[in-house]
C-alpha cells in the first residue's frame, strides 16, 4: 500500500470519516497543516478534459491543496472537453484526464495501459429557453428531442411537446437546438439517449462524441459547456444539453430544465433520488475497468440520462513521485469525506460502495 | 628419447622370422623415420602388444562409431517425430486458438449489432441464436485447443499466458452476457458499452495472448526444423566412421605384412559391416532430408504464413468491427487495419511462393478476393469519419461476404499446407526406421569381429 497504508496509520486518533475506506489514506490524515509529515501528499500533479467535470475539480484541489499545502493539482480552465482529457492523457501532457465518457476500444488498443477511473456520478441537464415558462420543468422525450434536433419539429407549441404538456401553455417559439462543434462527453451520453428512445435516430445519426447533426438553420454549435448556456440564453427557444453541474448557472440565466421521460415511461428531473434510483440497477453490474453506458436504465423513478465522470489515468507513470502523488490525490477524490462533500455542491453524487471499490482497485494499478 | 635409439635396436628375442616390417636394418644405413607418432610407436612395439593394443584401438573405434552412429540417427529421428507428431500439431492447436477466439469475437459483435439495428414495426427481431452457437462453439474449440497445448512448453511465459487465456475466457463469457442482456432490453449503448468491454478482453488479453502462444509454439517449430535437418552431428560420426574404417584397412595391411596372411576374416567382417551401416545410414539420410525438407518447404512454411495471414484477415474484420462499436472518432483502428493489410498480402505472396501445388489455387483465388473486401472495409472506415453510423452499420454486412469468401479461401490452402507437412514429415520420420538398431548391431558385430579376428592372429603367434 506505500504511503497510503503509512498515511493511515498516522491517522490513528484522527476523525476519519465512515467513507475512508482502507486507501483513503490522505483523507485520514489529520486536517490540521501543521501536522504535516513526511508521509502527507506532496507534488504537483495536471489535470484537464470534461467542462462538465471542472467545476468540481476546482473545488477538489482547492481543497486538497488547503489539507494538504504540499501537493497542488492544476486544473486546466476551460477544461477543453472529454475528448481533448482522453488525448492529453494519452500522449502525457496531463497526469488525470477528465472525461464525461468512458474510453473507446480504439483508444484502449492504441494505449491499453490506460485506465478510465470513475470519480462520482453525474447527470445530464436538458435545458431550454422559454421566459414564459420560468419555473416549470416541461416535459420531453427521447422521440421529441430528436426531432427538435433533426427538425422535424421546429416549434415549441408542436403537438408532439404539447402531448407531453397537457395544461401547459407552449409557445410558437421556433426551436433553436444548440449542440456541442467538438468531440464531447456530453454529447456522447446525450445522443446515447436518443438512441434509446428514438429507432430511427439510433439507426440514421446514433450515437457518439461527435455525431452527424442535421444541418438546420436554426441550430447553433458551441465549443464548452459555458458557451452552451450563454447561447442558450441569447436564444429565446434554444434546447441543449449540459451537465448537471452547471445547472445553477443556468438557473441563474433563466434557463429551465425540462423533466424526461424515462423506461417506464415518467417524466423525472435530476436530482439526488431519481438519480441514486438510476444508478441502483448498474452497479452490480459495472465490470472491473468500469467501462458502463447507464443511459435509460429499467428504474421507475430514475432519472433517464446519468454518467460517471472519468479520470483517464496511464498504469505507467513517468515517475514514482508522480504515481504516488496521482494515486493519493485519486484516492482522496474518491474517499474522503473532504472530498465526498463537495460532490453534492455541483449536483453530482458519491460513487456507490461497490464503484467506489472497483475505482480503487484500478487506483492501486497506478505506478 | 625411445625414438633416438629404435633404427639401431636389435631385434627382440623369440621373434619369428622377420618380415618387411621387423627387418633390422643394414648396419650404417639409417632407417627412414616413420611419419606417424602412432605408426612409429607400434612399429617399435614387440608384434603381440602391437597386436593387442590394435584390437583395443579397433574395439574402441567400433564402439565409438556404434554410439555416435545411433546418437546422431535417435536425434534426427527423434526432432523429425517431434516436429511431425509434438511441434507443429503444438502450433496448429495455437493457431487454432487465435482463430476460435478471434472468431467467437467477430461473430458475436457482428450478431448483435444487426440486433442492435431498430427493426421495422411489426417486423421480428433478428435471431442471434446461430451466431450464439457458433460463439460457444468457437469458445469451446478454444478451450480444447489450449487443453491440447498445454504441456508442450515448460517456459514461464507460456504458463503466464496459458493461465491468462483459462481465466479470460470465463471473463469475456461474462462481458457477452451482460451485453446480451442489455441488448435484449433494448438498451443499445448499454449493450455496446459491454460489448466493447468483451472486445477489449478479446484484443487485450486474449488475443496477446494466444499470439504469444503461437510465437511460442513457432519457436520450437523452427527448433526442431533445424534439429531434423542439421548436418553437423551426421558429418562427425561419418568422420568417426571413415577413421574406424582407415584403422581397419591399415591394421589388415600391417597384419598381412607381419603375419604373410593377407586375409584376416574378423577385420574383412567388421570392414563390411562398417561399410553396410555407414551406406545405410547415408542413404536413410538423404531420404528423410529430402521429405522433411519438401515438409517444411511446401508444408510448414506456407502453413506458419497462411496461418498468420489468416489472424491478420480476423484481425482486419475485428478492428473494423470494433470501430463501429467504439464511435470514438479515433484512426487507431484504421491504422492498424492497414499495417494487418500489408502483412497479409506479404504473407500470402510467400505462401504462393512455396510452390505447393495443392495449395496455390486457393491463395490465388484469396490474393483475388482481398481487394474488393478491403474497398468495403474503407467504406465503413470512410462512414465512420463522417459520422454516418448508419452507412457504418450497414458495412458490418456488405463486408461479411466479402470476409467469409476470403477465410474461405485461406483456410483451405492452409488445410492443403498442412496435409502437405503431414505426409512429407511423417515419411521423413518414419525414413529412419530400425536405422538406429543396425548402427548399434553393425558396431557390436565390427567390435566383436574386430576382437575374434585380432585374436586368432595372436593365438596363433603363439
Amino acid at each position: 500500500m506505500g504511503i497510503a497504508g503509512i498515511g493511515l496509520a498516522t491517522a490513528c486518533g484522527t476523525a476519519a470519516s465512515a467513507a475512508d475506506g482502507p486507501a483513503a489514506a490522505p483523507a485520514a490524515t489529520s486536517q490540521n497543516a501543521t501536522s504535516q509529515n513526511a508521509t502527507s501528499p506532496s507534488g504537483t500533479i495536471s489535470e484537464a478534459g470534461s467542462t462538465l467535470l471542472e467545476p468540481l475539480m476546482q473545488k477538489w484541489a482547492t481543497a486538497y491543496h488547503q489539507q494538504y499545502p504540499g501537493a497542488t493539482v492544476n486544473v486546466a480552465s476551460p477544461g477543453g472537453g472529454s475528448t481533448k482529457g482522453i488525448t492529453d492523457a494519452e500522449n502525457g501532457s496531463v497526469a488525470i484526464g477528465a472525461s464525461d465518457a468512458y474510453l473507446s476500444s480504439g483508444d484502449l488498443l492504441q494505449h491499453p495501459s490506460l485506465l478510465n477511473i470513475p470519480l462520482a456520478v453525474s447527470a445530464q441537464s436538458v435545458i431550454y429557453n422559454l421566459p414564459s415558462l420560468q419555473g416549470t420543468h416541461i416535459n420531453l422525450n427521447g422521440m421529441v428531442l430528436a426531432g427538435m434536433y433533426n427538425g422535424s419539429i421546429t416549434t415549441w407549441d408542436d403537438p408532439a411537446i404539447r402531448a407531453l404538456n397537457p395544461g401547459v401553455s407552449l409557445p410558437p417559439t421556433r426551436v433553436v437546438p444548440v449542440h456541442r462543434s467538438t468531440g464531447s462527453g456530453d454529447t456522447f451520453i446525450f445522443t446515447s439517449y436518443l438512441s434509446t428512445q428514438d429507432p430511427a435516430w439510433s439507426q440514421h445519426v446514433g450515437y457518439g462524441t461527435q455525431v452527424a447533426w442535421s444541418p438546420l438553420a436554426t441550430a447553433q454549435a458551441v465549443s464548452s459547456s459555458t458557451t452552451m448556456i450563454s447561447t442558450c440564453a441569447r436564444f429565446a427557444g434554444c434546447i441543449g444539453y449540459n451537465g448537471i453541474s452547471y445547472l445553477p448557472l443556468e438557473q441563474a440565466k433563466g434557463l429551465g430544465e425540462a423533466a424526461l421521460e424515462n423506461s417506464r415511461g415518467n417524466f423525472e428531473i435530476p436530482s439526488a433520488t431519481t438519480i441514486d434510483a438510476e444508478l441502483n440497477d448498474f452497479v452490480g453490474i459495472t465490470p472491473d475497468n468500469e467501462t458502463i453506458s447507464m443511459i435509460a436504465g429499467p428504474a421507475p423513478g430514475g432519472y433517464p440520462i446519468i454518467n460517471f465522470e472519468y479520470a483517464i489515468v496511464t498504469t505507467s507513470q513517468p515517475s514514482a513521485g508522480r504515481a504516488t502523488a496521482v494515486r493519493d490525490f485519486l484516492n482522496w477524490v474518491v474517499s474522503s469525506s473532504s472530498a465526498l462533500s463537495l460532490v453534492g455542491s455541483v449536483g453530482f453524487q458519491p460513487l456507490p460502495g461497490d464503484v467506489r471499490q472497483l475505482s480503487l482497485d484500478q487506483i492501486a494499478r497506478i505506478h | 628419447m625411445a625414438t633416438a635409439a629404435a633404427p639401431t635396436a636389435p631385434p627382440p628375442a623369440g621373434l619369428p622370422p622377420a618380415g618387411p616390417a621387423g627387418r633390422t636394418p643394414p648396419a650404417g644405413r639409417r632407417r627412414a623415420p616413420a611419419r606417424g607418432g602412432l605408426r612409429r610407436w607400434i612399429s617399435e612395439q614387440r608384434t603381440p602388444a602391437a597386436m593387442r593394443l590394435s584390437l583395443a584401438l579397433l574395439v574402441i573405434l567400433s564402439l565409438a562409431w556404434g554410439g555416435l552412429g545411433a546418437w546422431t540417427v535417435a536425434q534426427h529421428s527423434s526432432a523429425a517425430s517431434s516436429l511431425a507428431h509434438t511441434d507443429e500439431p503444438s502450433s496448429f492447436y495455437a493457431q487454432q486458438l487465435y482463430l476460435n477466439i478471434a472468431q467467437a469475437d467477430v461473430t458475436i459483435t457482428t450478431a448483435f449489432l444487426t440486433v442492435a439495428q431498430p427493426v421495422a414495426p411489426g417486423a421480428a427481431m433478428p435471431s442471434t441464436l446461430q451466431a450464439r452457437e457458433k460463439f460457444e462453439a468457437d469458445l469451446a474449440s478454444a478451450s480444447h485447443d489450449l487443453a491440447a497445448i498445454q504441456g508442450s512448453s515448460t517456459s514461464a511465459a507460456f504458463s503466464k499466458d496459458v493461465a491468462s487465456i483459462a481465466s479470460g475466457l470465463a471473463t469475456y463469457r461474462g462481458d457477452v452476457a451482460s451485453a446480451e442482456s442489455q441488448y435484449s432490453d433494448d438498451d443499445i449503448p448499454a449493450g455496446d458499452s459491454f460489448m466493447e468491454v468483451a472486445s477489449e478482453d478479446a484484443h487485450l488479453t486474449l488475443l496477446p495472448s494466444a499470439q504469444d502462444i503461437y510465437r511460442i509454439e513457432n519457436d520450437a517449430v523452427a527448433g526442431s526444423k533445424g534439429q531434423a535437418t542439421s548436418l553437423l552431428t551426421l558429418l562427425i560420426a561419418v568422420v568417426v566412421a571413415v577413421g574406424a574404417l582407415l584403422a581397419l584397412l591399415r591394421v589388415q595391411r600391417w597384419l598381412a605384412r607381419r603375419t604373410r596372411r593377407v586375409l584376416n576374416l574378423g577385420l574383412v567382417l567388421a570392414t563390411t559391416a562398417l561399410v553396410i551401416s555407414v551406406g545405410w545410414l547415408a542413404v536413410t539420410f538423404g531420404i528423410a532430408n529430402s521429405d522433411l525438407s519438401t515438409a517444411i518447404g511446401q508444408g510448414a512454411n506456407p502453413a506458419q504464413s497462411l496461418a498468420q495471414a489468416s489472424i491478420d484477415i480476423q484481425q482486419i474484420r475485428g478492428d473494423s468491427i470494433l470501430n463501429v462499436i467504439a464511435r470514438s472518432g479515433t484512426t487507431t483502428l484504421q491504422a492498424d487495419s492497414a499495417a494487418q493489410q500489408a502483412n497479409v498480402h506479404s504473407l500470402l505472396g510467400g505462401a504462393l511462393a512455396a510452390g505447393n501445388g495443392q495449395a496455390s489455387p486457393a491463395i490465388r483465388a484469396a490474393m483475388a478476393a482481398t481487394p474488393s473486401w478491403y474497398a468495403a472495409n474503407a467504406k465503413g472506415y470512410t462512414d465512420a469519419s463522417t459520422y454516418d453510423f448508419s452507412g457504418e452499420q450497414g458495412y458490418v454486412d456488405s463486408a461479411a461476404s466479402g470476409y467469409s469468401g476470403l477465410e474461405a479461401d485461406v483456410s483451405d490452402a492452409l488445410r492443403a499446407s498442412q496435409a502437405t507437412f503431414t505426409s512429407q514429415a511423417d515419411t521423413g520420420a518414419s525414413a529412419f526406421g530400425p536405422l538406429e538398431a543396425i548402427v548399434i548391431v553393425a558396431a557390436v558385430l565390427m567390435a566383436a569381429a574386430s576382437a575374434w579376428g585380432m585374436s586368432r592372429r595372436l593365438a596363433e603367434y603363439r
